[in-house]
């Protein structure tokens, strides 16, 4: 008796549904608790599948250039417009509580805000609503509709084709969309203290302030992040897009599951990113 | 496009999903060249067991040999060190609609083999005009009808040259016209390329059409096994009563 070689995709496999049809509450719970593990499981291990099948080809970096364009470029005028906003209401909330001490430092609550903080959670949302979105659609469709196992029938590794270009073309256009997202937000905030007469300081002060108060480090640690969350938004959402079964209705609850995973991890590792650089920097 | 088929031997495959037995036991001996029909109606297994011999399911017990090789280390082996090449042409088509119709028939050749893009560009061609679908290289998947997405399928799994053709449910959702299209394309598969051909259906004019020998699957064991053109004479109760269903929807 001879067995064949296990498929490599993760086939969606519930582990507690024996336990769920129990239907008793703490049956429920444990069914919850298996699937969270299941799916943190599925995601780590494609991580690791993902690095491993990183090759600099030629396939890979159109493929990859391809995914950049989708990721960054097609991001940037929603970005910009995120992070103009978002920086113009940081100065305007920010001047209204400094109003009664100073407001002259405004300019390094708003660099401090977006570089560190607000520019990649920011930025990460954005493409996991955006990008992750359509790959946990798109894998998950190609899943329904045997696309991905007719690649295997063509001896192309799923993970190879889909997952690697992906998970490089997010891992760097995350960095460069916050950097961006930056300079836009100082931006936003330095048009609201130009323009808004309740704000008593100059734009010259402004940007004084900011640049006595930012440093390299402050910008290092929101691409860390960046370049984190990107890895994130990738390996999510092409985990549940290769999990995903049952149809339109699957694809649908995949792409669904994909953010909400995507912005809950991205908070996650946020705070842990936050512990880990106040004991390192 | 010399390919000669390869000999499968299936013994004593099983599977079961969550306690369900699907396949109880299966037992079939497909010789080099031969176009095998396994026939049933829905739900007997006729997928599960094509999944299995493309290597996209894993049996709980049995095994499936190609010539001398063991399917689980032909799958083991790298792409360009296989004997030989097994393509599926699935039952939806399963072409990549990001991509055109001539880089879905190419997508095999430019993973693994270094061709120039005029060689692509030939091979391509000629696979789409044995198919009668010359000219469409570069629309995408999504503009064409399902039967000209059935011939594209067939197209890519001829582009890599294969010793076996797996075909599930090729008529499935055809008219009449498109179904004998589909029936001549198998049997030019057969007497070109002399592949091992194992379709699927529960489209008896077809599978007598194309067939060499017909399997009848009935709750996920062989219950017959028949020349072509004597399934009508069957003396199976399960077999007859399928012909008699089948010529009861003509």
């Amino acid at each position: 008796m001879t067995r064949m070689e296990p498929s490599p995709d993760p086939t969606p496999r519930r582990p507690g549904e024996r336990i769920k049809a129990r239907r008793g509450v703490l049956g429920t719970i444990g069914y919850e608790v298996l699937d969270v593990l299941q799916i943190m499981g599925e995601a780590a291990s494609l991580f690791f599948a993902t690095l491993s099948g990183v090759r600099v080809t030629g396939r890979t970096r159109e493929r990859t250039m391809a995914q950049l364009v989708r990721v960054g470029v097609d991001t940037l005028p929603l970005a910009f417009l995120v992070s103009l906003f978002v920086g113009m209401v940081l100065v305007i909330q920010t001047a209204e509580q400094l109003e009664r001490y100073t407001q002259e430092i405004i300019g390094s609550i708003v660099g401090l805000a977006m570089t560190k903080e607000l520019g990649p959670v920011i930025m990460g949302f954005l493409v996991a609503g955006r990008v992750g979105s359509a790959v946990a659609a798109e894998i998950g469709s190609m899943r329904v509709y045997d696309e991905i196992n007719a690649l295997k029938t063509m001896d192309i590794d799923p993970v190879r084709f889909l997952a690697v270009p992906r998970f490089l073309a997010m891992t760097l256009a995350l960095p460069m969309l916050v950097l961006y997202a930056d300079v836009v937000g100082i931006t936003g905030g330095a048009i609201v203290v130009a323009l808004d007469p309740a704000i008593k300081i100059s734009v010259s002060q402004y940007l004084t302030n900011l640049n006595q108060w930012i440093n390299t480090t402050d910008v290092f640690v929101g691409l860390i992040k960046a370049t984190t969350f990107g890895m994130i938004v990738a390996v999510i959402s092409s985990a549940f897009g290769l999990r995903t079964a049952g149809g339109a209705e699957g694809v649908a609850r995949s792409t669904t599951a994909a953010v909400v995973w995507s912005f809950v991890l991205i908070i996650v590792f946020d705070y842990l990113i936050v512990r880990a650089t106040l004991v390192l920097l | 496009m010399t390919a000669r088929g390869v000999a499968i031997r299936i013994s004593g495959l099983r599977k079961s999903y969550r306690g369900t037995d699907v396949l109880r036991g299966i037992d079939l001996q497909i010789e080099p060249g031969e176009t095998l029909v396994i026939v049933g109606g829905s739900g007997e297994g006729k997928s599960v067991l094509l999944r299995h011999l493309a290597g996209l399911e894993q049996p709980d017990a049995g095994a499936v040999r190609l010539d001398d090789l063991d399917l689980s280390e032909y799958l083991a082996m790298p792409p360009n060190r296989k004997p030989f090449r097994i393509a599926m042409v699935f039952q939806g088509a399963a072409l990549l609609n990001s991509l055109t119709v001539a880089e879905n028939v190419a997508l095999r050749l430019r993973e693994h083999e270094h061709r120039s893009e005029a060689e692509l560009s030939r091979t391509v061609s000629d696979c789409l005009a044995q198919v009668d679908m010359a000219g469409t290289e570069g629309q995408l998947p999504g503009d064409l009808s399902g039967g000209m997405r059935k011939r594209v399928a067939i197209a890519r799994a001829l582009a890599a040259d294969p010793q076996v053709v797996l075909h599930d449910e090729p008529t499935a959702d055809l008219d009449p016209i498109l179904t004998q299209q589909i029936g001549e394309l198998i049997n030019r598969i057969h007497d070109t390329h002399r592949a091992t051909q194992v379709v699927v259906t529960h489209n008896l004019a077809l599978a007598e059409e194309v067939g060499n020998r017909i399997a009848v699957l009935q709750r996920g064991r062989i219950v017959e096994l028949l020349p072509a053109d004597a399934l009508g004479h069957s003396t199976n109760p399960y077999t007859q009563a399928f012909v008699k269903a089948a010529s009861l929807r003509t």
